[in-house]
């Protein structure tokens, strides 16, 4: 038994609450835990931010497509957009040690994406589309492995 | 998200409640701002009711803390919840800005 849920709206910013609040629903229907539900909120959020203000950029402005797929402890989100490619897993990590003074501000969004979820995936196709597929397993089975 | 304002002594204090997103944290950037414009450089952002930040929040606190330190003033932050805690531990925020249990003592750490 599992829940399997999409929506697609407008890659801008007037959707982030939709997009979020897709994520935050589709937790309580799967019973996930709260650390689970959190890490895909911002998860999303991250992701859909980047897209709206970078891969959407000088573009005509497309979608993105969220879809969510809970099989026992596993949790699967895909986010398929037709944005400029960028591929998260090279994103270059933030400066997490220099002192107030000389944190460079922003640089965190990816950072926090990658460590939120247990797996991250990223394919793209000049035709299809880009999708990038998280995975993340519930507190509970991650404590039993 | 929903923010307010209330002097605590020679302390500005900032209650964050809600959710801090990339929506909502021009907002508490522009209201942390105004405060240290003002001189109001001794800053406690009380996060007992802050359920949700993300890098977007982060991003408002730093950009706060730079300021308030720059004219010998800090933010310092109280009672955070720890799913947000966890965020700010994640991305090495723990080490540049204090943390403390609650309102009363981050106020009185500025002495």
């Amino acid at each position: 038994m599992g829940t399997a849920l999409a929506i697609e709206h407008a890659a801008n910013l007037d959707n982030l609450p939709r997009f979020m609040s897709f994520i935050d629903d589709a937790c309580k229907r799967a019973g996930a835990d709260e650390d689970t539900a959190y890490a895909l909120r911002l998860a999303i959020e991250e992701v859909c931010i980047n897209l709206i203000q970078y891969g959407y950029k000088d573009m005509t402005p497309g979608t993105i497509r969220v879809s969510f797929d809970q099989r026992g402890d596993c949790i699967t989100v895909k986010i398929r957009d037709h944005a400029r490619p960028f591929d998260p897993v090279q994103a270059p990590g933030p400066d997490l040690t220099s002192d107030a003074g000389a944190r460079p501000i922003g640089g965190l969004g990816w950072y926090l994406v990658r460590r939120s979820v247990d797996k991250l995936d990223y394919r793209s196709d000049p035709r299809r589309g880009n999708v990038l597929t998280l995975t993340k397993r519930s507190a509970r089975s991650r404590q039993q492995a | 998200m929903e923010l307010s304002v209330k002097p605590a002594g020679n302390v500005i204090v900032v209650e964050i409640r809600g959710s801090v997103d990339g929506l909502t944290a021009d907002k508490l950037m522009q209201t942390l701002t105004e405060q240290v414009q003002k001189g109001n450089t001794r800053l406690v952002a009380d996060c007992a009711g802050l359920d949700y930040t993300s890098s977007a929040g982060l991003r408002a606190l730093l950009g706060t803390v730079k300021q308030a330190r720059q004219k010998g003033g800090d933010l310092r932050l109280a009672a955070v919840r720890a799913p947000v805690l966890k965020v700010l531990e994640l991305s090495g925020f723990t080490s540049i800005l204090k943390h403390f249990p609650d309102v009363k003592e981050a106020t009185a750490s500025f002495g």
